[in-house]
């Protein structure tokens, strides 16, 4: 109950935020100009579409995601709007749950308007629209679960422009972990500690790239019914993200259970 | 750690509302700061139904007690109980109310889905949120204000919804942060009925102020705090002896070269053009300060005793003559009793 009412408020909170209807716009209009774009490739518009708004709406998400998120908890407590609640029955790890479920919520609202835009741009100009396009977008979803939690991680403990530094370079290197532990197999003989760190960086950080089937959807295009991933990996991306974001949040509530405010 | 004894009114334990044995906090600002102790060894009972002030300079360390109160902030020595439950617990925060100095709210609620909002995180359900939510607007005189975004209320406003915001699901203890800082005189007169009904319904309240006048009129109890120690607790009719510090008579007939000497008996003799003023430090030189005043063709008008007031107390227990000052920004806090009235025209 108590986590719900603060997910919200949370919520309400983050819908008048005008950087929310700054970003949503900017979202749909990439989504509109894509066409144009795609008219310039000849024979691949659709592709360019596709591409264009898959790219659009992950990234305008995991914007939102950053620039709201990592200032939440902060404000809360910069305003001392914090008082009220906690001084209530409010245990703080309610508290955080509170705080990213709304964001969370307002996330997945983003991706909702984003997505119904998009597709319904790509049925109005016949562009075709496949399974694997649901799958991609559901994975952006998961992901921004992830982004969401290391944006309320970071809020609970720092400021909001250094909390949104750190999790833009996070949200960016969780895309490349792939390329990381390439690097670190292709130079584990010539420099083993070498190695060792990059496979360290590659266990710590968020595996994001296991979310980018971007680019599978696209070439996915021509058929309705091809998919990007089986079921069975996207069960694994699913608990994957649960059990990170999971991991996040309690790092996020050790962090702010014991701090004085 | 564990409960107190039990009370089983309210299914509340222990009969202190707040209870607080060897309490502490030291603030670490950091690898290279020196440590700063907020608090230290605060031994505090405030029993239930009294009306409790918490005074002290700023600094003093009123507002880490409060904060370790209500679990904002974390004691680093020492144990505290609120109506028997360990305030780590959050639990123990079910049965309390509180109001921060200054509170802030969403600016974008208007007060009554703030205190719906409030209501719920007390864990109200909706009929008894809405019946109090209307109560409480009525009783604090936001009525007319109730559908206006929180961000166009003046700070007066906002105290007072932040006080039915304490209060929203009636609880047996209610915790004000200097709920009187920088109110006008409405709204102090305000905020101190509102505490004053409190009182008179049975509710403990504990609060912290600078206003030192305030604090006497209307709580039965006191602690004092300097420097982030206890330095007295009690009862007002105890701390405040009653002791008469001077007594002023004012007469006329009497001029300064009419006037007798006083030497030994004034502190300080004066006359403002209508009548003859002399101060004195005692009852007794009082009595013989007005039979030689008399004898010499004066007629007495009026004879005011001044007793200690809590502002002369505090810089008394505190040892700071510039402590009151920095307290009260309101000066009258001496309790001056007029206890003769002369009837007879000059």
């Amino acid at each position: 109950m108590i986590v719900a009412t603060l997910a919200l408020n949370t919520f309400r909170e983050a819908v008048r935020d005008k950087i929310l209807y700054v970003l949503m716009i900017f979202g749909v209009l990439m989504i509109l100009v894509s066409r144009a774009i795609g008219f310039v490739s000849i024979g691949s518009e659709a592709k360019v579409m596709t591409d264009l708004g898959l790219t659009s709406i992950w990234i305008f998400s995991g914007m939102v995601s950053i620039f709201i998120g990592t200032g939440l908890i902060y404000k809360e407590i910069d305003k001392c709007t914090i008082y009220t609640i906690l001084s209530k029955p409010t245990e703080r790890w309610q508290f955080i749950a509170g705080k990213y479920f709304g964001l969370l919520l307002t996330t997945f609202v983003n991706i909702t308007i984003l997505s119904a835009a998009f597709l319904g741009y790509l049925w109005i100009c016949n562009a075709g629209i496949s399974l694997a396009l649901i799958q991609a977008l559901v994975l952006t979803f998961i992901e921004m679960m992830i982004v969401t939690a290391i944006a309320i991680f970071f809020s609970s403990a720092s400021t909001p422009i250094l909390s949104a530094i750190f999790t833009t370079i996070i949200f960016f290197a969780g895309q490349m972990t792939k390329w990381v532990v390439d690097l670190g197999s292709s130079v584990k003989d010539t420099a083993p500690w070498v190695g060792k760190l990059l496979y360290g960086v590659y266990l710590f950080m968020p595996n994001l790239h296991n979310f980018n089937v971007r680019s599978e959807a696209v070439l996915a295009t021509h058929d309705s019914l091809a998919i990007a991933i089986s079921a069975s990996e996207m069960w694994s991306c699913a608990i994957y993200g649960f059990s990170y974001t999971l991991a996040l949040l309690l790092a996020a509530h050790l962090m702010f259970s014991r701090r004085n405010l | 750690m564990g409960k107190l004894g039990t009370n089983s009114e309210e299914g509340l334990t222990d009969d202190a509302a707040i209870r607080t044995s060897g309490l502490g906090i030291v603030y670490n600002p950091g690898l290279f700061a020196a440590k700063k102790v907020g608090l230290s060894g605060l031994d505090m009972v405030v029993p239930r139904g009294s009306t409790f002030g918490y005074l002290g300079q700023n600094g003093a360390g009123k507002t880490s007690t409060i904060k370790i109160l209500v679990g904002l902030q974390f004691q680093t020595s020492g144990e505290a109980w609120i109506n028997g439950g360990n305030v780590l617990d959050a639990k123990s925060r079910r049965s309390v109310g509180f109001m921060p100095e200054n509170p802030y709210f969403y600016e974008y609620l208007n007060a009554r889905e703030a205190l719906d909002f409030y209501g719920k995180l007390s864990g109200m359900d909706r009929a008894s949120r809405t019946r109090r939510a209307e109560e409480l607007i009525s009783e604090f005189g936001l009525g007319h204000a109730k559908d206006t975004p929180l961000r166009n209320y003046s700070k007066g406003m906002r105290q007072r919804l932040g006080l039915a915001q304490a209060i929203i699901h009636d609880p047996p203890l209610v915790i004000l942060d200097e709920p009187m800082s920088g109110l006008d005189p409405l709204g102090r007169r305000d905020i101190r009925n509102v505490i004053l009904r409190l009182r008179d319904k049975g509710r403990t309240v504990f609060f912290s102020s600078h206003i030192l006048s305030d604090v006497e009129e209307i709580c039965d109890r006191v602690c004092v705090l300097n420097q982030g120690r206890k330095i007295a607790e009690g009862p007002l009719s105890t701390l405040l002896t009653g002791k008469v510090l001077e007594v002023k008579l004012s007469v006329s007939g009497l001029t300064p070269e009419t006037a007798p000497k006083l030497e030994n008996l004034a502190i300080r003799a004066w006359h403002d053009g209508l009548l003859y003023h002399v101060q004195v430090d005692s009852d007794e030189k009082a009595q013989l300060a007005k039979a030689k005043l008399e004898q010499a063709g004066g007629v007495l008008r009026s004879m005011e005793q001044h007793k200690e007031s809590l502002e002369e107390y505090f810089v008394r227990v505190t040892g700071d003559p510039g402590a009151a000052s920095a307290l009260s920004p309101n000066p009258g806090g001496a309790i001056v009793e007029k206890i003769t009235e002369a009837t007879q025209k000059s």
